[in-house]
């Protein structure tokens, strides 16, 4: 027994070892070579422009541009406010659920869970031509409110809010399963212990659940920004011509406008964005190894 | 078979499909890209690459969708950098494209020049539709305007541009045009009125005038004309992003208007996309620009004799009547090579003159501008 024992804590202190290290190599070296060094090209790129007579120099001027640019500027607060606006809307519809899913015993919510995850098997190529054939002018909720006597909405379709609506529909499944991944570790006990001492449902929430999960709604959330904020397809179909989105705008720009150094500059800023998120997500998970 | 060893084989299978294939051009299959739309795509599907390939005992046609016209610039790239070595470009002919791409190809020989290349069809094709021997014209569309005639009396369809700028203007909300880089339809629409603002000049616009100072001084007053019927476009100046968006919002009956490639738009009608009332119309004054669909060649495909076959295979009788019947395009080949029967059909659609605006760099400004001045509804001016 004693042998057992002393290897296993040996085995235990072993985890930093050479060979753990030789398991991950494979990882960090894939995550250097595809997403780190094209980072630091990119960066490199845009900063060290190349000359029309070839030579290098060192030069801010397409974020000068970019920086100065009405155009540009405006693209990149629709991203923030439709990105801002999508987070927000996404918790809003998303906790509802992950609660009820979590506390619910009754048949219905097994069948509410399929119905939340549902979004994720929908490409979102598919999901943009239902949307316009549903919330489209003339689309099936025009005929409903027809049939109902009712006057016909204002259609969201080609308006800022296009995107919103797909975006948050199409991210409910990952931010549900996250957030309900965190309210696993909500104990029954513990919302029974509150409720004795006379808690009422919103204080429980408050008090006992909320600080239990802040973790996973910032892992959830920034997940989501993350998705978003370089979202294209269905900004693309859904949205206004202008000010679009920052994805469309990329892609318009390397592939419609031939500029590939404007696209690489947008892209370095939207990446300049997006690392904030990432760094919250970096933090929480650190946060929760640490002993 | 046990439900578990079916699950492994089929697990298997999947497997061997999802494996990353060797993408090596093969040897009697002709690597074959289009700019072009989803119902040219189920043309080639449907009708040219079963009868080829019967007619051609073991050679295939790999069809592939290449996008937009950036999409193809980008292999023809990959094929002038292989152009004079041994690599091989995975690319055998081009549909969709202009031989003046990438620049400097011509002069460097990457397409192949049909008028010296004796496809025993040549001779047949359309003079009006002939332009650089690298370019083979093969099937022609125009865009035109689509109306709904339950909603506009087809004796009151606008017939000139300024007839249809007063009846957008009469009737706010019910046209709409697509973003001039995301379909032909929209772009021509743009072209047109950059033409209306240029005096109807198409021969003032070349491949290679798209300079700064030109742009500067012929873009703007197609930008002001634009914007100024902006307000009375469906939403207060929304703009679809492709040619079928704005075909399903005729459809749904959200808009009475839009421009429409003629092709599209008759194939709609007969797939029950558009309902039968839809009505097509061309402006007199001086059409919407359209043009001869061409293909392009490059001399170093593996495949490249194979190429030249399916070129000459596309000139046949067969098809071009097939483009009449099954594209509802029109042949790039005269029409007494068409079947009478089928020239007395279509007598109505036997295009005079098509307005054809250079591609190139006047695509990448028209873009630009209507970008930065027409969506968001700015005075180009200020």
């Amino acid at each position: 027994m004693t042998i057992v024992a002393e290897g296993s804590t040996g085995t235990n202190e072993n985890r930093g070892g050479p060979i753990g290290l030789l398991l991950v190599a494979l990882p960090v070296f894939l995550v250097c070579w595809l997403v780190i060094w094209p980072i630091i090209s990119a960066v490199m790129r845009t900063l060290w422009l190349t000359s029309e007579t070839g030579e290098k120099r060192f030069s801010t001027e397409t974020y000068q541009f970019f920086f100065s640019d009405p155009y540009s500027l405006s693209n990149l607060s629709l991203t923030l406010w439709t990105t801002c606006v999508c987070a927000l809307l996404l918790l809003l519809v998303c906790l509802p659920i992950a609660l009820y899913l979590r506390f619910s015993t009754s048949k219905v919510a097994a069948y509410v869970q399929g119905l939340a995850i549902f979004p994720m098997f929908v490409p979102s190529i598919i999901l943009s031509f239902a949307f316009i054939r549903v919330l489209g002018p003339n689309g099936t909720v025009d005929l409903l409110l027809n049939a109902a006597s009712l006057p016909k909405m204002r259609s969201p379709y080609l308006t800022p809010w296009g995107p919103v609506i797909g975006l948050v529909w199409d991210n409910i499944p990952l931010t549900v399963l996250i957030l309900l991944a965190g309210l696993g570790s909500v104990s029954n006990q513990a919302i029974e212990a509150a409720r004795d001492v006379g808690a009422g449902k919103l204080a429980v929430l408050w008090h006992i659940i909320l600080p239990r999960i802040v973790n996973s709604i910032l892992v959830a959330i920034s997940f989501a920004v993350l998705g978003i904020f370089s979202a294209f397809t269905l900004p693309y179909i859904l949205g206004p011509a202008a000010p679009e989105l920052i994805g469309p705008f990329m892609q318009r720009t390397f592939r419609d406008l031939y500029d590939p150094i404007n696209a690489i500059t947008q892209a370095v800023i939207t990446f300049g964005f997006c690392i904030v998120f990432g760094l919250f997500y970096v933090r929480s998970v650190a946060k929760n190894r640490a002993p | 078979m046990k439900r578990r060893d079916f699950m492994l084989a089929a697990g298997a299978t999947a497997g061997v499909f999802m494996m990353p294939r060797m993408s090596f051009g093969a040897e009697g299959i002709i690597d074959w890209y289009t700019s072009s739309d989803q119902n040219i795509m189920d043309f080639w599907t449907n009708v040219v690459k079963p009868k080829f390939e019967a007619a051609n005992p073991g050679i295939t046609i790999n069809l592939v969708d290449g996008g937009d016209n950036a999409g193809l610039q980008s292999i023809a790239e990959r094929a002038l950098a292989a152009l004079g070595s041994d690599a091989d470009p995975q690319a055998d002919f081009f549909e969709g494209f202009d031989a003046r791409q990438p620049v400097g190809a011509i002069d460097e020989g990457l397409w192949v020049n049909f008028e010296e290349a004796g496809l025993s069809n040549y001779s047949k094709i359309n003079p009006l539709a002939l332009d650089i021997p690298q370019n083979m014209p093969y099937r022609g569309s125009q865009v035109l305007l689509a109306y709904d005639t339950t909603k506009l009396d087809p004796a009151n369809a606008p017939k000139t541009w300024d007839d249809l700028i007063a009846w957008i203007k009469a009737n706010p909300g019910q046209f709409i045009y697509n973003r001039p880089n995301k379909g032909g339809s929209g772009l021509n629409f743009v072209r047109r009125s950059v033409l209306e603002a240029n005096g109807r000049d198409i021969s003032k616009f070349t491949v290679d005038n798209a300079t700064p100072e030109n742009t500067e001084a012929m873009l703007p007053g197609a930008w002001e004309i634009l914007n100024d019927i902006a307000p009375s476009l469906f939403d207060g100046g929304a703009y679809t992003s492709g040619n079928t968006q704005s075909l399903q919002l005729l459809g749904q009956s959200a808009v009475t208007m839009i421009p429409a490639w003629s092709d599209q738009a008759l194939s709609a009608i007969e797939q029950g996309v558009l309902p039968e009332t839809t009505g097509l119309v061309q402006l007199q004054d001086l059409g919407l620009p359209g043009g001869f669909s061409r293909l392009t060649i490059n001399t170093n495909g593996v495949n490249n004799a194979a190429a030249m076959k399916l070129a000459d295979f596309v000139l046949s009788e067969e098809i071009q009547s097939a483009v009449l019947t099954e594209l509802g395009g029109f042949p790039g080949v005269s029409w007494e090579h068409v079947d009478p029967a089928l020239r007395e059909r279509f007598a109505d659609i036997i295009p005079s003159s098509i307005p054809v605006f250079p591609s190139g760099d006047w695509e990448r400004a028209i873009s630009d501008g209507w970008y930065r001045t027409v969506a968001p509804n700015v005075d180009p001016n200020s």
